[in-house]
């Protein structure tokens, strides 16, 4: 046997055990139980319309919907109107469950708020829309990823994973497409929907129907899907990722209906968060309003907290051991928690913030 | 075992990812494929029942009791006279409307008189000039 044949099995168990080490590595889990906490309204938004029918002595037995099998189970309309109402008080029971840090009953609520979701989306190709295909991906991963505030990796693998298809294969989609990377497809939509662009000044009327505008513009929006789909796997661009996703997603919900497809996207860009919890440390006066902002917001247990001399300028020490003092770290603090990560990111890119960093 | 257990997951699941994408390429359909705000393309149909007596009735009048857009709700259809956005594409907003004229046609036991739904559609994928096509229900039974 050549040497490259008899080194290829050995690289291969390599690369298997490499995968094994990451999918099986013991992780934090907190990402996925405050996905479940924010996962619990979003599938209550996501079913109120079917309960809201359902209220009016209506189902979509009533009205037109298409079977994707013949064998698929049907449940007569009274169970299927008691099983969408479980669905809601699971759902409920879900984010309560992981708020409360109650493992069986985030469970067990779970995996019935999953099985509910996928039941009712399976049961017409009428009640098929992506932002319900991507709900019922999430709710699959947190049905199967353990209750707990620690535990293998690989549903946090899984879930990033399907992040990024998510993106990716949209922008892919559009970048395939010849009209749609040319801007015909942008711009054809404004001129259909100009009647309700009235509000708009003339200058971005004007704007927003050249031609022109559209044949840049596209290219901006398909780049920045796939951007996002390749930025949060590496490190060095995984916050610009974030920041851009969560724009981007806000940008869709003010321009279409998307049901909760903006909620449940940036919700998921929590599991982005290296999954590990208190390896950086906040010094800080207790009395400081940074105490208890990071006190009350730090949901991924992203410090560990230490009692500073009253008065004394916050300090923070980063996993790689970088001191930053004062207001950078004020804003390198805020930049990590996830409600404020938004509005903080940006001042990381202040010459004083960058210089504190490097220090 | 709790090893190779999760190998199949994990690589199940991707493989079944790609492949539901890759599938949206072709399908009507585009089930976990992804492909969002696909189109601008439009369209327009007239429905209409094609009575026994061979009368073409608009089903935009009720008929025995019924009202199509009663009775097709979902999926931009309650109104297909007017021009709409095909927002998930052209291929997969007129699979929806040949499924609901079939719907329509098995679902309508008072109805004795209609023989079959059928709708002319205009459709125009992007800026691309206007294509139309007939689209038709089974012939139903009850008219036999």
């Amino acid at each position: 046997m050549s040497a490259p044949a008899a080194t290829a099995p050995l690289r291969g168990a390599g690369v298997l055990a490499r995968l094994d080490e990451l999918l099986g590595r013991e992780v934090s889990l907190r990402a996925l139980s405050l996905l479940r906490v924010l996962v619990g309204p979003i599938v209550l938004l996501h079913l109120a319309p079917f309960l809201s029918d359902s209220l009016h002595g209506r189902t979509y037995q009533d009205v037109f919907h298409e079977p994707y099998a013949s064998w698929y189970p049907e449940l007569p309309e009274g169970a299927y109107i008691g099983v969408l109402w479980l669905g809601a008080v699971a759902a409920v029971a879900m984010s309560a469950g992981a708020l409360m840090r109650l493992a069986a009953l985030t469970r067990v609520a779970t995996v019935t708020t999953f099985a509910v979701v996928a039941y009712n989306v399976f049961l017409s190709t009428t009640h098929f829309h992506n932002n319900r295909a991507y709900l019922v991906i999430v709710l699959g991963i947190l049905a199967v990823a353990p209750a707990a505030q620690a535990g293998p990796a690989w549903p946090l693998w899984l879930l990033r994973f399907e992040c990024a298809a998510v993106y990716g294969a949209s922008g892919l989609s559009k970048l395939l497409d010849p009209d749609w990377f040319g801007g015909t497809v942008t711009w054809q939509r404004v001129l259909h929907d100009r009647a309700d662009l009235h509000p708009l000044p003339d200058w971005a009327l004007s704007v927003l129907t050249d031609r022109d505008f559209h044949t840049g513009a596209a290219k901006v929006i398909v780049l920045t899907e796939l951007f996002i789909a390749l930025g949060l796997w590496s490190r060095r661009t995984r916050y610009a990722a974030v920041w851009v996703a969560a724009i981007f997603h806000l940008t869709i919900e003010a321009s279409a209906s998307v049901q909760v497809f903006s909620f449940l996207g940036i919700a998921v860009l929590l599991i982005w968060a290296v999954p590990s919890t208190r390896d950086r440390v906040l010094r800080i006066d207790p009395r400081a309003p940074l105490a208890r902002v990071v006190g009350a917001l730090d949901w991924l247990a992203r410090f560990r907290v230490e009692p500073a001399a009253p008065g004394s300028t916050p300090e923070v020490v980063d996993r790689d051991g970088t001191t930053i003092r004062g207001r950078p770290a004020v804003a390198f603090a805020l930049s990590r928690l996830p409600l404020t990560a938004w509005f903080a990111l940006p001042t990381l890119l202040l010459p004083a913030v960058r210089r504190a960093r490097a220090a | 075992m709790r090893v190779i257990g999760r190998r199949v997951i994990v690589l199940g699941v991707v493989l079944l990812q790609l492949g539901f994408i890759a599938r949206g390429y072709s399908a009507d359909h585009k089930e976990f494929a992804f492909q969002m705000f696909p189109e601008s393309s439009t369209w327009r149909a007239d429905v209409v029942r094609v009575t026994a007596d061979e009368r073409r009735v608009p089903v935009e009048i009720p008929w025995d009791g019924y009202s199509w857009d009663e009775l097709v709700t979902e999926r931009g259809l309650s109104h297909p006279s007017f021009r709409h956005h095909a927002d998930a594409g052209l291929d997969n907003q007129l699979a929806f409307l040949r499924a609901a004229l079939d719907w329509v046609a098995a679902n309508t036991p008072r109805d004795h008189a209609t023989r079959y739904l059928e709708a002319r559609v205009t459709a125009w994928h992007n800026d691309d000039p206007p294509r139309v096509e007939v689209f038709r229900s089974p012939v139903r039974e009850m008219s036999r």
